[in-house]
Parts: structure tokens; C-alpha cells; sequence
């Protein structure tokens, strides 16, 4: 305000300004007071014979504005003398004074809660929640929504803690009809606090919705998106079908009318809309041009509108979504033609009858040569291939003649998963994987990974072509390599193949289920949890409040609060702990390995579990420090992705096991014993002495 | 449970003018513009930056929060966000106190709010609580206890004039004494005046056949209302039926539109948004032959309807080292002429050696030219162009396009070493005075409650933002 200089100086005279008839005068002063008071905390008091005396001054401004600027200084000593004129502005019989007041309460119970108690302030704003005047009740509703969070924050020892808001069938009346004669402010703040009543039977959760939704026609946005999270909470409790039909059919105009302002709005209300299409997708079924990009906009818009899109792909309006998605692939931004290559992708694989088509659009992206897109469609194709197996083969001739255009590891890992899956029709396939084995060192991870895989699949299928090849990258990979995860599968794979050749084909060869997209991109009780936040942060990063604005809350006891409400929480418990386990994701393959032989489905979950995540939805827009959150969303790709019982069965003993460090122990688990991990060189030796036999 | 304040930053990312806050460490704010002039420089395209920025703590001890922004003229907003806060209403109480600096201010930039740093305080006092809820937001009751500034009042001051009296008597009881919110209590103006602007807005996209992909109308009726007491109005549409999906000022009483498809209110003083739709064409014989196939494409169809009020023919051909382009644009308007017509389009990182020839071709009556009258330099004859090089862009500007006149430009660009990259799409946008897109008429506009008859005028206006892919 003072362009970086401290005027602090200056307090004693300017304080002498404070005593004028001049409102305007009157106002800097006491903005000044406000900025200043906490570094002149003892000369403070000087001002407080001219604030209660503004209080009770004729006019009305000056009254509420001496209350408001008490409230705000801070100072110890102004407090004692606050209560008096404050008890007499919480009667005035001026409403802008009273509301002022009532906020002024919320103020005082953050420096002195026992003053606030002490002095019946809470009774008193309880009472006020009748008063006539909407401004003044929407006030109220603020402050005792205030004291309450402040509340719920300190500890309390009288149960029930009296600063606690709960919202009695009365309080929700007055609230009501309070409701259409705020500001829109005010009306945000009620909404919000009728979100949190707790219904009683269905009439009444009738009732609320009914009363509510005329406020979805209002021109804030902020008004209509807390609207909708009342209607989400409550419809809840409706029971008659197609009154919540007709709720939700009401829910969709005000949302798409969103579209049309500022990108920054529209983001925010394309993240919720996105939310709420995943409880239910068929409220913008018909509105999916309103959704195409355009090339302006931002590409944080962009973004959630293609994700929105893909959302909402039907049978009906497929081909003028690929078309669009196809015109989205040549413009000039990377991520976000990358982006969309993946959204076809993921539209193959949503609709079925779509999926040739999506297959001659990926191919025509190939046809174009520019480097990223002929990458990110081979990513793209080896998930066509996992939901159609053996549907596609003949595409599988111009991938390859793409190889050398390949430098992205996922790139690479795909197209070799892709050969080696179709080994046995691709007549050079040897040499193709000839080439990786060859530069195996040089490779990332992922890509030795795959390699690995689709040699072993090659050798099964030709074993007499494929031999030499095996053999080598087996041999480089146990020796050469320095990654433990590699190392590990490389093991495995030659003691496998060297005990019991049907085995190994049993495992390495079994059929997958085919993969599918979630329908969700957080889980099920995350969602509805995210859907009574919607309007909030929470919803706009899909994430529990508790991740980003913790206040120190996360832990025992969000737990506890959320242990009685659904299992969910605990589902996702277990699977963070099987998440952990990602990193020994071969070493878990095997655990249900030697179980029976159900057993093909345990290593075809993990692969499949793996390499669906980066085609997950990224949830973490920039804030991915937390675990939790990416275990979320995996949590949602996995549980919907396999819908079978089978996968989630063989992931079922994975937590026990995992506790234990990883590495180490896991070996424990193993069926077959194998040789002691904690001597390397040995067991180096053992399955190499196998393999001979075997050969 | 409310934002927790705002901070104004100049173009250079510093703070300017911030509201108190509320926060008991003083590094709050400063680790907000912290953040965000981090995040800035990291957006790869200006403007791309997300809306919503995560604020780390700046002890272990503290909460995260997120700080939402906005830009404004050469300056943006911050207004940082801890609790688990709609970041729409951060959004919206942002873009609500832009329109109040515009409407005291006019024209807004960090100069302005410097020469009234006063004035500004003064409203963010007002306007938000240093709990963070907002107050006072309508600028009918914000002009009554926070004086616009004015020549007048300068000067007075400047004399060392008390002005206060304006403030203290207030006619009519004072603030906040009126029993409808948004409306002062005992107006009066000489002349009772009431206006509509109906403005409309469309958005579309056109494919590179020429087939309008998705198309959009919004529209907002602005109405300025200099009406004394207390005058209930009721405005009756001829064709209501052309509007869907309403949001309302909150004066209009739902119930009447409801039942009857008529607005009836009473209106805020000044300046006010009455409502907001979306035109969508009623079902004509080229939707009915949907039907047949389900009720989706007979909603798609239906939409398709809005005409383009132009048509653009785009021809560009790429070669390894740059490209050329010709676009050539009709008019499709029947009668009106459009104005302000700007055509863009993208060329790609590093392009450059831009030559043009803008042109105007056959048609539009008696108003045409010969094509090769090409030798005029740019002018409203022929069009003009630049080459936007911060933005890589081609603009093409046509002031006046008269209806069914046709205009060209052929143009050149040479690109780096790794080849040409243009944006596959034009932007263009117009705007066409006195015409709206769906027509609605407004029947006629009763006034009761007071005796006078007041002056009522109706205004129809269009702009539109096409992207024309090719």
C-alpha cells in the first residue's frame, strides 16, 4: 500500500486524523490502523475511545465500519473492549450493522473463543439466523460456518463443543427461504451449509432439491456449481426415480452454459464436469460438440475437454469424435497431439464397433511420419492389440517398418510387446528382436524388460529359431545389467524355462483378459466422497481435501471418520500396499505362480496392471509429491479395468507378503524354492547350470 | 471456508495494491506471488499457465493452498485460496471486482489503480471482508458509500472542499435501507430511461469442407436502467421459444418466466446483466428427417442450423522451406454489413518473410472493385495485413464487409530448417451491428408501480469467433 516504505512512524499522528466527520478520511485511517496496529501494539489503545464511540455514532457506515476494523486489529487490548459495542451492533436496528457484527463475531472467536462464549455471541447468532433480512442470516451463516471450522480445528473439552454448526429441520426452513433474496455470495455460503444437512427421510431431501434448483439458473457460476453439489448430495436420498432423472436432466444446461466464459472458469467447471459425468455419464450425452477444442484455448482446456469427450463416445456420435480427434492430431502443440493419439486409443478400446475405425485413423497418423505421433500411435496400437487380440495382425507390418523412427522407451517397449506377442506371424521377428538384444545395455529398463519377455515368448513359439537369441539375452541380463528388476525376471525366466518348458509356456504364453477403460478415474468411494466436495478443491484435483489442505488432519483420524462410512478406504489401503509392491512386480507375478492353475491370470493381471498405468489418467495436475494420490488412481484403473473376480483374487495375497522389504524377502513367497538371493554369484550359477541340462 | 484475500501484480510481477490478510504469517501473500511468477515463465504458451496453482507451505507446519489468478489489462489478480474453497468463487468474486474497477475506473491498468490507490482500498474494503467473504458487490449500493472518483471531487479536495455531506445525509435513508437488494431506495431521474442491448455471441467450428462442426450462440441482454422509484417492469418476448438454458439476474422472478416465457422485475439501477441464453434453433424440416433416427442427432441437427454468416476458402500449400496461402472470404450475410472482421492464423515457430497481397474480389453491389486492383496499400478498400511476429501470426483486417462482397488474400511465409508448422485453422472474428442470430424480439415492455412513461429503447449486436480449419 505505501509502495514498500514503512509507515509505521507515523502511527501517533495519524491516529490524531482518526476523530473527523470526513467518511473517506475516516475509512484510510482505519485502513491504515488495520496494516499498522501490530507494530504499535501498545499505542493502539489511544484508538479505542474513538472506535466506541464510532460505534454508537448516527450513522450507520461508520458504526459497522468501527466494528469491522476492531475485529481486524488483532491487538489484545482493543478485544476487551470490543464486546460492548459489539453486543449492541448485533441488535442495531440497521441490517448492513448487524451483518457486519455477525462476521465480526467469527472474528473475535479466532483471537478469544472463551469471549465469544463468555458473552452468549453464539446464542445470539444462532437467534439471528431468523432475522428477516436475507443479507443478514447469509452473514450469520458465514460466521457460524467459520467458528465451526475453527472449532473442529481446537480441541475441545466440553462434548458437544457449543461452536460446532449443526443444522437443525428449523435452521434448514429459515435457510431456505432466506435463499432467493441473497446476494450471490450469500447464497454460495447457504448452499454450502445445506449441503451438510443431514436428511431426515426422503420427503425432505425432495423438498431441499425442488427449493434448490431454481438456483441453477442463476449467473454465477459459483452459485450454480453449489447448486449442483447440493442436488448431487441430496438426490442421494431421493427415492423416486425419475425425479432424480428430471434433477439430473435440469443439472446439464446450467453446466454446458459454464462453457461459454473465461478459460480459467471453464476449466474449473470442466474439472467438475468431468467429475460428474463418471457418476453419471448420461447427463451430456448429447452435448458433446459443446466439448470440441478449439485451437485457442488453453491447453489445460483442451485437455479436460478430450478427456470429456472420450467420456462421452457412443455408439452415435463416434465417427465425429474421430474425426475431431484426427484433426487434433496435426496441430502444432506436442503434448496435446499426443494427448489426443491416446483419446483414440481410448476410444477403440471404450467401443468396440468403433475400433477398426480408430485403427485406420492411427494408421493414416503413421502414414504422416512425423516423429511423436508415429510413437504415440504405436503406444496406442499395442493397447488395440490387448483388448482385440489377434484382430489387427495386418497392421502389424507398417509398426515395424517404423522401428527405426522409434527412440522413446515407451515407444519401443510397445513394439516389442507387440512382436513378441505375435511372434509366430511375424516372419522376421528374430531379427526384429535381434536388433533390441543387440543394443540391450544401452536400453531403459522398461524396454530390457520387454525384450526380455518377448524373446522368451519367441523362443516358446520357435524354439528352434530362436534359441541362439534366448540364450544371449538371458545371459546379458543376468550379467550385464545393473537393474535388479530386470536382473530378477531374467532368473526367473531361465529357471523356468530350464525346470519345466510347459510350465513357462503356461505362464509366459497365457492368455490375458482383455483390457478395458475405467469407467472412473478415482475410485468408486473416492468419487462419491469427491461428488458431496464438488465446488471445491477437492473436485478440481479429484483428490480428497485432505491431501492438499491437510491442516494437519490427515492421518488417525481421517481414518478413523471415514472407517464406518465404507470399506472403500480400506480396499484402498490394501492396494497402496500392493502399489508398493510395483517395484518386485515379477518377483509378484510368481507368488501366485505355483498356486494351481489358475495361475496365468496372476502374471497377466500384473503385466496388465503395470502397463496400464501411464495410459491411466494423469488425476495429479502438478501436485503428485503425494503418494496416496497416484495410488488412487491406480486403485480406479485397476479395480475397473479387470472387472474379474480372478485378477483381484491373485492380488488378494500380495499385501501380506509385500510388508517386508521387497527385495529381500520376497523370495519367501516363492513357491519352488530358489536359490538364496543374499548369494548372488551362486545362485547366478544354478540356473545356468540348469538351462544347460535343459539344452 | 472464503478466500483468503487478493494481491493486484503489475506487469513486472510485482504486488501493487493487496487486500488484508487474514493469515498470521506475513510471508503469505509474498509466497503467492512467489508462485506464481515461478509458474509463469514455465507456461509455453503466454496465458497457458494453470488457473489454479499449488502453493507449497512455507513451513512444514502450515497448510498447503492454491492460489487461483486472472489477468486483467497489464495486470493480474491473485487471490489465494486455503481452505477447501470453490475455486469458482474465487473465480467469480475475481471477475465481479474487475467489473466494479471498470465500472469506477472505465478503462483499467496499473496506471489507473495507482492514481486511485485510494478509491481501490476503499472498494476492497467494501467488497471483501478480511475473513475473506464478500460483502458488498452491487454497484448500485458500492456507489453509495464509496464515492467514484471524479473531476469534481478532485478538484474540491485539491480546494480543500468537504464533499462528505454527499455520503453522511444520503437521500433517502441512507445505504442499505432499501428493502430489494440490488435496488437503491428513492431514485429519481428526470428522465425515465430504460435500454436493452441484446448481445450475441457465437462460437463455432468449421471443418475444411466447409461443414459447421459445432456452433453455438450465446446471448446476454444488457439493459441500463435510469428508472426512479420503484418501477416493476415486465418484458414480453414475440418469440421466447429461441432461447434456452436462461440464467437470471437475480430480480427477474422465476416463477413468471416459467410459466409465462416473460421476464418480470424490478430492475437494479444502472448498468446490469439481465440474462443470459443460448440460442438454439427451433427443430426445422432439415432436423425432422433426423428424428426418424433418435432424438441425439435431431439435437445435433438442430443446432447445426445457425448459419456461418461467411465463407472462407482457404488454400494453403507447404513446401520444406515455407508455404504459401490464399484465403478467400464471402460474405453470407444477407443484408448486414459486418465489421471488424480479423482473420488469423498461426505459422509456426520460427516463421517469417511474410509477403501478402490482400485484395478485393467480385460482388457486393455497387460497392465492388475490380480483383486486380491490387496496388492500393492496404485501407479499408482492400483489406490490410501484418505479421504478428510475438505471435507468429498473419492478421488480416477488414473493417467493413459489406454483404455478399468477396475478398482475398494470397500470401507467402518461409519457415526454419525443420519445416513449416502452422496452425490447421483460422480464427476470425467479427462482429455485425444491429443484428442478433436468433432474432428475438422483444414485444413490448410494461412499467408499473409508477406513474411516469419511460423512454425504452432495444439494440441488437453480434460478434463472432469462427475457427475455419483447412
Amino acid at each position: 500500500m505505501t509502495v514498500g516504505k514503512d509507515v509505521s512512524g507515523l502511527f501517533p499522528d495519524v491516529l490524531k486524523n482518526m476523530q473527523t466527520d470526513d467518511l473517506e478520511q475516516k475509512k484510510l485511517v482505519y485502513l491504515y490502523l488495520m496494516n499498522y496496529a501490530k507494530t504499535q501494539p501498545e499505542l493502539v489503545i489511544l484508538a479505542v475511545n474513538t472506535f466506541v464511540k464510532d460505534a454508537d455514532d448516527p450513522n450507520p457506515l461508520v458504526r459497522a465500519l468501527a466494528i469491522r476494523t476492531m475485529g481486524v486489529l488483532r491487538a489484545e487490548k482493543i478485544i476487551d473492549y470490543l464486546c460492548d459495542p459489539l453486543q449492541k451492533c448485533l441488535r442495531d436496528e440497521n441490517p448492513y450493522v448487524r451483518k457486519t457484527a455477525a462476521l465480526c463475531v467469527a472474528k473475535l472467536y479466532d483471537l478469544k473463543p472463551e469471549l465469544v462464549l463468555e458473552n452468549g455471541f453464539l446464542e445470539q447468532l444462532h437467534e439471528m439466523i431468523t432475522d428477516s433480512n436475507a443479507m443478514v442470516v447469509s452473514n450469520t451463516v458465514s460466521a457460524l460456518l467459520d467458528i465451526h471450522i475453527a472449532a473442529s480445528a481446537l480441541p475441545s473439552d466440553s462434548t458437544p463443543d457449543p461452536a460446532l454448526f449443526t443444522i437443525s429441520a428449523s435452521v434448514l426452513n429459515r435457510l431456505l427461504i432466506a435463499l432467493p433474496n441473497c446476494s450471490e455470495w450469500g447464497r454460495v455460503t447457504i448452499l454450502n451449509a445445506i449441503a451438510r444437512y443431514v436428511t431426515v427421510d426422503a420427503k425432505e431431501s425432495e423438498h431441499i432439491c425442488e427449493r434448490v434448483v431454481p438456483q441453477l439458473q442463476h449467473v454465477n457460476g459459483s452459485v450454480v456449481l453449489a447448486a449442483v453439489k447440493v442436488i448431487m448430495i441430496h438426490a442421494r436420498g431421493v427415492q423416486r426415480e425419475e425425479l432424480v432423472k428430471q434433477l439430473m436432466r435440469k443439472m446439464a444446461p446450467p453446466l454446458v452454459t459454464l462453457l461459454s466464459t473465461p478459460p480459467e472458469v471453464q476449466w474449473v467447471a470442466l474439472r467438475n464436469i468431468n467429475l460428474l459425468l463418471q457418476k453419471r455419464p448420461d447427463i451430456l450425452a448429447n452435448e458433446m460438440r459443446v466439448f470440441f477444442c478449439k485451437y485457442n484455448d488453453p491447453l489445460y482446456v483442451k485437455v479436460e475437454k478430450l478427456d470429456i469427450m472420450v467420456r462421452l463416445a457412443a455408439d452415435h456420435n463416434v465417427d465425429v469424435l474421430l474425426s475431431e480427434l484426427k484433426e487434433y492430431a496435426s496441430e502444432v502443440d506436442v503434448d496435446f497431439v499426443r494427448k489426443s493419439i491416446k483419446a483414440i486409443g481410448q476410444t477403440a478400446v471404450k467401443i468396440d464397433v468403433a475400433a477398426e475405425r480408430c485403427v485406420n485413423v492411427l494408421l493414416d497418423l503413421i502414414a504422416t511420419r512425423v516423429s511423436y505421433v508415429v510413437q504415440e500411435a504405436v503406444v496406442v496400437m499395442k493397447d488395440i492389440f490387448r483388448k482385440y487380440p489377434s484382430t489387427y495382425e495386418g497392421v502389424i507390418p507398417t509398426l515395424c517398418a517404423n522401428l527405426d523412427e522409434l527412440d522413446e522407451p515407451e515407444a519401443k517397449a510397445s513394439l516389442i510387446w507387440i512382436i513378441g506377442e505375435y511372434a509366430d506371424k511375424i516372419d522376421n521377428s528374430a531379427d526384429l528382436l535381434g536388433i533390441f538384444v543387440d543394443s540391450f545395455i544401452e536400453e531403459s529398463h522398461s524396454v530390457q524388460l520387454q525384450t526380455l519377455t518377448a524373446v522368451v515368448k519367441l523362443f516358446l513359439k520357435k524354439p528352434d529359431s530362436a534359441q541362439e537369441v534366448v540364450q544371449k539375452v538371458l545371459n546379458t541380463a543376468t550379467k550385464d545389467c545393473d537393474s535388479p528388476d530386470v536382473r530378477d525376471r531374467a532368473y526367473i525366466y531361465w529357471r523356468l524355462l530350464s525346470t519345466d518348458p510347459g510350465a513357462a509356456k503356461a505362464v509366459v504364453l497365457a492368455s490375458r483378459p482383455p483390457i478395458s477403460i475405467p469407467r472412473t478415474t478415482v475410485a468408486s468411494g473416492l468419487l462419491e466422497d469427491l461428488l458431496s466436495d464438488i465446488s471445491s478443491l477437492a473436485s478440481v484435483y479429484h483428490k480428497p481435501e485432505e491431501t492438499f489442505v491437510g491442516r494437519g488432519r490427515v492421518g488417525a483420524d481421517s481414518v478413523s471418520v471415514r472407517k464406518g462410512e465404507e470399506d472403500a478406504f480400506s480396499t484402498q489401503k490394501a492396494l497402496q500396499t500392493v502399489a508398493q509392491g510395483q517395484q518386485a512386480e515379477n518377483l509378484l507375478d510368481f507368488d501366485a505362480e505355483p498356486a494351481g492353475d489358475g495361475a496365468p491370470s496372476g502374471l497377466a493381471a500384473t503385466e496388465l496392471f503395470v502397463q496400464q498405468q501411464p495410459a491411466a489418467q494423469k488425476l495429479v495436475s502438478g501436485l503428485s509429491e503425494n503418494p496416496l494420490d497416484d495410488l488412487v488412481s491406480i486403485f480406479g484403473s485397476a479395480n475397473m479395468g479387470f472387472g474379474t473376480a480372478a485378477p483381484m483374487a491373485a492380488f488378494a495375497p500380495a499385501p501380506t507378503q509385500v510388508r517386508s522389504p521387497p527385495m529381500g524377502n520376497s523370495s519367501s513367497a516363492f513357491g519352488m524354492s530358489p536359490p538364496p538371493p543374499s548369494s548372488q554369484a551362486q545362485s547366478q550359477q544354478q540356473p545356468q547350470d540348469d538351462l544347460l541340462g535343459l539344452f | 471456508m472464503a478466500i483468503d484475500g487478493l494481491i493486484i501484480l503489475d506487469n513486472t510481477g510485482r504486488p501493487i495494491i493487496q487486500s488484508g490478510f487474514r493469515s498470521t504469517s506475513a510471508a503469505y501473500p509474498m509466497l503467492h506471488v512467489d508462485a506464481f511468477n515461478n509458474a509463469l515463465p514455465k507456461s509455453h504458451r503466454s496465458g497457458d499457465i494453470d488457473p489454479v496453482i499449488y502453493v507449497p507451505p512455507y513451513n512444514v507446519a502450515d497448510s498447503p493452498s492454491a492460489c487461483c489468478h486472472v489477468e486483467c489489462a497489464d495486470m493480474r489478480i491473485l487471490c489465494p485460496v486455503s481452505g477447501d474453497v470453490d475455486p469458482l468463487f474465487a473465480f467469480a468474486f475475481l471477475q465481479t471486482f474487475i467489473d466494479i474497477l471498470r465500472e469506477y475506473f472505465g478503462a483499467l491498468s496499473a496506471a489507473t489503480l495507482k492514481d486511485n490507490f485510494d478509491v481501490v482500498y476503499q472498494l476492497l474494503e467494501e467488497t471483501l471482508d478480511a475473513g475473506g467473504h464478500p460483502l458488498t458487490t452491487s454497484p448500485n449500493a458500492l456507489r453509495d458509500i464509496v464515492l467514484p472518483p471524479s473531476l469534481l471531487s478532485k478538484l474540491l479536495s485539491v480546494a480543500g472542499a468537504n464533499l462528505n455531506s454527499t455520503i453522511n445525509s444520503g437521500s433517502g435513508g441512507g445505504p442499505f435501507s432499501s428493502p430489494i437488494p440490488w435496488r437503491k431506495a428513492g431514485l429519481r431521474y428526470n428522465s425515465n430511461e430504460i435500454y436493452f442491448d441484446m448481445v450475441e455471441d457465437l462460437t463455432a467450428i468449421v471443418n475444411k469442407h466447409g461443414t459447421t462442426l459445432s456452433c453455438s450462440v450465446w446471448g446476454k441482454i444488457e439493459t441500463n436502467a435510469k428508472l426512479s422509484g420503484t418501477p416493476d417492469c415486465l418484458l414480453t418476448f414475440t418469440n421466447p421459444h429461441v432461447i434456452t438454458d436462461c440464467a437470471f439476474h437475480p430480480c427477474i422472478r422465476l416463477q413468471r418466466w416459467k410459466r409465462d416465457s416473460s421476464m418480470s422485475f424490478v430492475p437494479p439501477d444502472g448498468h446490469f446483466t439481465l440474462a443470459e441464453y443460448r440460442y438454439t434453433p427451433t427443430a426445422t424440416a432439415t432436423s425432422a428427417r433426423f428424428i426418424s433416427t433418435g432424438p441425439p442427432s435431431a439435437a445435433l441437427a438442430a443446432k447445426e442450423n445457425i448459419p456461418i454468416p461467411f465463407l472462407l476458402k482457404p488454400t494453403v500449400e507447404l513446401t520444406d522451406s515455407g508455404g504459401t496461402f490464399e484465403f478467400k472470404l464471402t460474405s453470407r450475410m444477407p443484408s448486414q454489413t459486418m465489421e471488424a472482421l480479423v482473420a488469423e492464423m498461426y505459422l509456426g515457430e520460427g516463421a517469417g518473410g511474410v509477403k501478402c497481397v490482400a485484395s478485393r474480389g467480385d460482388g457486393g453491389g455497387n460497392l465492388g472493385r475490380r480483383a486486380h486492383d491490387t496496388m492500393s496499400t492496404g485501407g479499408s478498400a482492400t483489406g490490410s495485413w501484418t505479421f504478428d511476429a510475438k505471435k507468429m501470426a498473419v492478421r488480416w483486417e477488414l473493417p467493413v464487409v459489406p454483404p455478399s462482397s468477396v475478398w482475398l488474400l494470397r500470401g507467402s511465409f518461409t519457415s526454419p530448417s525443420s519445416g513449416p508448422r502452422p496452425a490447421h485453422a483460422l480464427q476470425v472474428r467479427f462482429t455485425v451491428p444491429s443484428y442478433t442470430f436468433s432474432s428475438l424480439k422483444i414485444d413490448q415492455l410494461k412499467v408499473t408501480g409508477e406513474t411516469y412513461k419511460p423512454y425504452k429503447g432495444v439494440r441488437g449486436k453480434t460478434s463472432g469467433n469462427v475457427e475455419w480449419r483447412w
